[in-house]
């Protein structure tokens, strides 16, 4: 996880003690908008220290506790330069609200419309508030931070849209489930009362049992 | 409100080139309106002046009401008279001099007074040598005469100097005996002789042709002439001297033609306006829209365009009165100048008076602001919600299909019109057809565009078809400048068809005229007031002459008529009809030319019949110096000469019997059989030397004359059309001029997509000559039925002519239509050339 | 008391078969001083909600209830003066009278409204002053970026202290830096200067400045969100002294 990596780059600027280490990290990112408590950077340091990435090199004393002064090793500098190096994988389809959708599709007691409106509700109140702190922002680095949120917001709330826009469809067809043995007669799909259903998607015939877009 | 003026001052600026054309269109008709009221009146007045001057010294003068020679015993009635000093008769006749060059000028008034009494009515100062004396009443003494030291100045003369004068026996040598110190009218040479030389030289015994007298003193004026004109009866006008009628009504006609003119400069500036503002309410439509979101109301958009318009029409009339106070002292100096030797009018200044300054500012404001209420009413019902719109497009002319239709339906009644033969219908038939072709402009636009573009695109294919695209998606504004076009040349077409029907008729009065060998006329074409007849001798030395056969003579006097002063043509029936004949109007012929026999039988031009409402079998009272008379129309004939004015022709005993007059004014003689035409012509030339006024024409050097004429004739109302014709290049100027600044984003995208600056400039060429086409195409089609309107029409005024196939008209026509067509389109095209393709894309 | 508030509000287009519901008995109502966005797939209805709000159209069925009057009451001309004492307009294409100077277009509403001219002048000076444009009062709008133009188009909207601000699509014809700009003069215009806004937009970074956003699907509101805590709202209105 990239806080070893934030604790590597931030040593290889120059040896620190953990509570230097904590303050520059909230530094860059803002605070509040990434929290971080200390005792994971000293649980962090130990392990890096067993891998032999960092080395305890002094103690300082400033009339309270000791503090101990860390310093990048050879193999602490390798793996910092690994990891520039290498690209940074999407996480995105591992997505909660997703299963929550998906889940309350099949669920009678939940409403996927609901969970849509909520969640957007929510999105909304998270773009209202970084929209307002990053007109408050002095740092630039910490606004460039708050411009991926709010990007990604916006990402999210025009899926949602999209999503909302769909989700009768998707109330339509048979609920995802494990896909079957064989390739056997596709599942036909019950059809609807009333007049509302305006179109049988083609895709249905076909018995994809999987959401078509 | 201030904003409005802001707004529009602001908006005008900022499309100088549309504002510069719509302008010009208002300038053209205040100019011609302004400019030609400002002369008339001027001139009108100036010749006036000029008469007056010679009398104005004088009391009391009465002259016959239609300026004819009356007995001078009238002088006798009015010395009668109360409070009336002394009356003495005088008899003023302008003679054409000569040709001699020291004498520096062409005309001279030749005045006869009465030596012994006149110089109680008006005074004579001497300058030297003598005044005339009772003594040089002698007519068998050698003539005498005083002359103003002006005159003597001019002509170079001096006491005891000869001035030869023609007159009607020939010349009079005159010894010039004194010289006169008296004011004399500008431009003006006088010759007094003594009244019974005058009436020697003029062949008209005891005739006078005013009365002047003095009032005694402490007399009450108006008494005096009230009480004088009820002693010489009626037919006489007291105490004012009037401007040569037949000269005023031709200045008259010549004024309601300019004011034609400009009605119909601004009628087309209208035109004009209404374009260019439904093109500023298309362009507009997003500011008018917001205006209406944020609180403007109706009225508030409505006066914001009226304001507008009162501005453009405040520029325009303006420099028109600008422009037309420049023509009217260019045409002032450029008449004076013309015709001042002709007339004896040295100069004269143009006025301005109210009711012109009213009239122009009037018509150029009101047809501004009326030509622009229907786009303003448009554009107050704009809706807030037209802001809230994206796209702006063109307004589309939604009823054009609708007016299309009714515009066809009048074009069909108006055919229906023309064809019915009945005056009236056809008038009326005319406008329609205008109207009506107007109406359907728009909706004609695509189909005609359709074919026409095909021969465009045969040559330039991507231009022509996005030309007629660019027409056709705006058939509303093609409409308009197609509908200006076409009214314009179809007044080119029917004013060529007029003129040819008008010249081809006159060379048939011609030919009937000149079925004579030779004419003798004054050096003057009409017979009007003021010629000098000649007396029985000429006739008589023509008669003499060896060779010649048959003779004709034709002699002169005006009359009135209710209000219309006529002219009353003496001729001998029997002799007329040997050597002329009279172009007989339907259901007349040469025996009703015998009935003149008759004393109470006059024949009548067309002219005269139309203008007093009266046909054959007709009786029609004449005032005449005996009073009036009551004649019968025996029929309908029309000679060459006096065709344009209202004409009766009498006998000649009827003329010497009523009128007084004796002196022949033509004469017309055919040559022997067999006789030498060539040499009758030299030794007819020896005989008329001896009558300096008169010309000797034989009838082919006559009809070159008149060939002559008329081809001048024709050159001034090809200039005319032409002249017509040039608000319809404004017109289609400012369609094209809007279309490029309407489509500059449009042309700037064709640029980009790679379109050459040639192909730009083609397109609008293309577009330029597409509207030319199908106006000129309906200007034709409109001006031949408007030529035969017109034409019908002046029939009904008296001028009959047989309708022609206006040939040479539609060729000048459609050669007029397409060299606009090219000159409209050069600004455009140059200027659509030349955009910028980056700005032009950012323009909205 | 609401300010703006719509009861049963609906708008048919069309007759018989063609007939196209734009708004079906749409129900909404803001407070003084209160930032809404209306939010929504075109065709949603969102533009004619405006459009019926500041009685630019009028609709099929339902009311519309500005300062307590009843809009379809009223006439033409009693409308339109509602519009300009009431009502500010900002536009998504600015919108400026081209041939007129930034201050002469932010007075424009006074002008109309018959105003002194040189208190009108005086007044829109002001308040160009507090969208930051003090110093292009005499430029004309081609001689302004497009943030600009907009900014004295809300100058216009607020120099006749109307209580309602109506906006469509205010940033849709700007870049994104000149979006952000306006939407954070629109919030200021809500919570420093206390007038109530109704901005439709489809951008939900400009819509996140709102109090509250309403969303509209066919015709129909179909969510309906305070994003912003109620205390900011608060807040903002006891500084400007409403509550």
């Amino acid at each position: 996880m990239s806080v070893r990596h934030a604790i590597l780059g931030l040593l290889a600027q120059q040896p620190r003690h953990g509570y230097e280490l904590h303050g520059a990290f909230q530094a860059i990112v803002g605070g509040s908008l990434w929290p971080l408590n200390p005792a994971q950077i000293y649980t962090t340091l130990g392990r890096l220290e067993e891998a032999g990435m960092v080395v305890k090199t002094a103690i300082r004393r400033m009339g309270g506790p000791d503090q101990h002064i860390f310093e990048l090793t050879g193999t602490g500098r390798d793996e910092l330069d690994r990891w520039y190096a290498e690209g940074v994988h999407s996480t995105h389809q591992r997505d909660e609200v997703f299963l929550k959708i998906a889940l309350a599709l099949a669920d009678e007691r939940a409403d996927a419309g609901s969970i849509v409106r909520v969640q957007r509700a929510t999105l909304y109140r998270d773009l209202h508030e970084l929209t307002t702190r990053r007109n408050d922002v002095q740092v630039l680095a910490q606004a460039l931070l708050l411009d991926k949120a709010i990007m990604h917001i916006e990402a999210d709330l025009r899926w949602l849209e999209m999503v909302e826009a769909r989700l009768h469809e998707m109330r339509r067809l048979p609920a995802t489930d494990i896909p079957p043995p064989r390739r056997g007669r596709p599942p036909r799909t019950a059809p609807e009362r009333g007049g509302a259903q305006t179109r049988q998607p083609e895709e249905n015939r076909k018995g994809t049992p999987t959401w078509q877009s | 409100m201030s904003i409005s003026f802001t707004l529009a001052r602001r908006y005008m600026a900022g499309r100088k080139l549309r504002t510069a054309l719509t302008t010009l269109a208002i300038v053209l008709g205040v100019m011609l309106i302004f400019g030609f009221n400002g002369t008339l009146p001027g001139m009108m007045e100036w010749m006036r002046k000029s008469m007056l001057a010679s009398v104005g010294e004088v009391d009391l003068n009465v002259q016959s009401a239609s300026s004819a020679l009356f007995d001078q015993r009238v002088a006798d009635k009015v010395a009668a008279v109360d409070g009336v000093a002394a009356a003495t008769p005088v008899l003023r006749r302008n003679v054409t001099l000569p040709e001699k060059p020291d004498y520096h000028t062409t005309g001279i008034t030749v005045i006869g007074i009465d030596p012994v009494v006149s110089p109680d009515v008006r005074s004579y100062p001497v300058a030297e040598g003598r005044m005339l004396a009772a003594s040089d009443d002698d007519t068998n003494a050698r003539p005498v005469a005083v002359i103003p030291a002006s005159t003597a100045e001019k002509m170079g003369l001096a006491v005891g100097d000869e001035l030869v004068v023609p007159a009607a026996s020939g010349a009079m040598t005159f010894e010039v005996v004194g010289t006169l110190d008296s004011p004399v009218p500008p431009a003006t040479d006088e010759v007094y002789v003594s009244l019974p030389l005058a009436q020697d030289m003029f062949a008209a015994p005891g005739r006078a042709s005013a009365i002047e007298a003095a009032f005694e003193g402490g007399a009450d004026e108006e008494t005096v002439q009230e009480a004088v004109g009820d002693a010489v009866g009626d037919g006489y006008v007291i105490g004012s001297v009037t401007a040569d009628s037949t000269l005023a009504a031709g200045f008259e006609v010549a004024g309601t033609i300019f004011n034609v003119l400009g009605l119909f400069a601004l009628a087309m500036g209208g035109f004009i306006i209404l374009n260019t503002f439904r093109t500023i309410v298309a362009e507009r439509r997003h500011d008018i829209g917001m205006l209406r979101a944020i609180g403007a109301s109706r009225r508030q958009i409505l006066g914001l365009f009226l304001t507008e318009s009162l501005v453009q029409g405040v520029l325009g009339t303006g420099l028109g009165l600008l422009a037309g106070w420049g023509f009217a002292t260019v045409t002032a100096a450029g008449m004076s100048e013309l015709v001042g030797d002709l007339m004896r009018i040295e100069s004269f200044e143009t006025s301005f008076s109210v009711s012109t300054w009213v009239l122009a500012i009037t018509l150029g404001m009101g047809a501004t602001v009326l030509s622009a209420i229907l786009p303003a009413i448009a554009a107050s019902r704009i809706t807030p919600l037209d802001a809230m719109r994206p796209q702006l497009g063109d307004v589309y002319e939604k009823a054009a299909t609708k007016r299309g239709w009714v515009g066809l339906a009048l074009v069909a009644i108006a055919a229906g019109m023309l064809l019915s033969g009945n005056d009236g219908l056809i008038g009326l038939g005319g406008l329609l057809l205008l109207v009506g072709m107007s109406l359907g402009a728009s909706a004609a636009v695509k189909p005609i565009t359709d074919f026409f573009s095909r021969g465009i695109e045969l040559v330039y294919r991507r231009e022509g078809a996005l030309a007629r695209a660019n027409l056709q998606r705006n058939p509303g504004r093609a409409g308009v400048t197609v509908s200006a076009v076409m009214i314009s040349l179809a007044l080119v077409t029917g004013i060529m068809t007029m003129t040819a029907a008008v010249v081809g008729g006159y060379a048939e009065y011609a030919e009937k005229a000149t079925g004579t060998d030779y004419l003798v006329i004054p050096q003057g074409l009409m017979l009007s007031g003021g010629m000098v007849g000649a007396g029985p001798e000429m006739a008589e030395a023509v008669r003499s002459t060896e060779g010649v056969g048959d003779v004709a003579t034709l002699r002169y006097a005006p009359a009135v008529v209710g209000d219309l002063t006529v002219q009353v043509v003496g001729i001998d029936a029997e002799e007329y009809a040997k050597v002329a004949s009279f172009r007989y109007s339907e259901g007349s012929s040469d025996a009703d030319l015998a009935k003149l026999a008759d004393p109470d039988m006059v024949l009548a031009n067309a002219s005269f019949r139309a203008q007093t409402k009266t046909a054959k079998g007709d009786t029609v009272e004449v005032m005449t110096p005996e009073g009036a008379r009551t004649f019968t129309i025996a029929g309908g004939g029309n000679d060459y000469i006096n065709a344009k004015l209202p004409t009766v022709y009498v006998s000649q005993e009827a003329l010497a019997d009523l009128w007084g007059v004796t002196a022949d004014v033509m004469v017309l003689a055919n040559a022997t059989e067999g006789a030498d035409k060539a040499a009758v012509l030299q030794s007819l030339g020896a005989t008329i030397d001896g009558f300096p006024s008169f010309k000797l024409y034989d009838a082919l050097a006559w009809q070159q004359v008149q060939n002559d004429l008329f081809g001048q004739l024709e050159i001034v109302y090809y200039t005319l059309a032409v002249v017509l014709a040039i608000p319809s290049l404004l017109a289609l100027l400012n369609t094209l001029a809007i279309g490029v600044l309407a489509r500059t984003r449009e042309i700037g995208m064709l640029r980009a997509v790679g379109a050459t600056r040639r192909q730009v400039k083609r397109l609008v060429v293309a577009e330029s000559f597409l509207l030319a086409a199908v106006g000129t195409a309906a200007g034709l089609v409109a001006g031949v039925p408007l030529g035969y309107v017109i034409v019908r029409s002046i029939g009904a005024v008296g001028l009959e002519f047989d309708f022609v196939w206006p040939t040479t008209g539609l060729v000048v026509t459609v050669i007029v239509g397409l060299l606009f067509a090219v000159l409209a389109a050069i600004i455009p095209a140059r200027q659509a050339a030349r955009l910028d393709v980056i700005r032009a894309l950012r323009y909205e | 008391m609401a300010i703006v508030e719509t009861k049963g509000l609906t708008k048919v287009y069309g007759t018989g078969e063609t007939a196209v519901t734009a708004l079906d008995a749409v129900d909404l109502s803001l407070d003084p001083g209160e930032f809404v966005a209306v939010m929504g797939p075109s065709g949603c209805g969102k533009s004619t909600l405006l459009n019926l709000v500041g009685g630019l159209d009028t609709p099929t069925s339902g009311t519309v209830t500005i300062d307590g009057r009843e809009i379809s009451q009223l006439s033409d001309d009693e409308i339109t003066r509602l519009r300009r004492e009431r009502i500010g307009f900002v536009f998504q294409f600015f919108n400026l009278i081209p041939v007129l100077s930034a201050v002469e277009n932010a007075a424009l509403p006074l002008i109309l409204d018959r105003g002194g001219s040189a208190r009108a002048a005086a007044k829109a000076e002001e308040w160009l002053e507090r969208v930051g444009l003090e110093d292009r009062r005499a430029n004309r709008p081609d001689q302004l970026s497009g943030g600009q133009q907009q900014r004295v188009a809300v100058a216009r909207a607020l120099v006749t202290e109307p209580a309602l601000v109506l906006a469509d699509e205010p940033t849709g014809n700007l870049d994104s830096k000149s979006s952000e700009e306006i939407a954070t003069l629109l919030r200021q215009v809500s919570s420093e200067w206390g007038r109530a806004i109704l901005m439709v937009t489809h951008d939900p970074r400009i819509a996140a400045h709102a109090d509250r956003i309403v969303f509209m699907r066919d015709g129909r509101i179909v969510d309906d969100t305070k994003i912003a805590g109620a205390e900011s709202a608060r807040d903002a209105m006891e500084r400007v002294g409403l509550l």
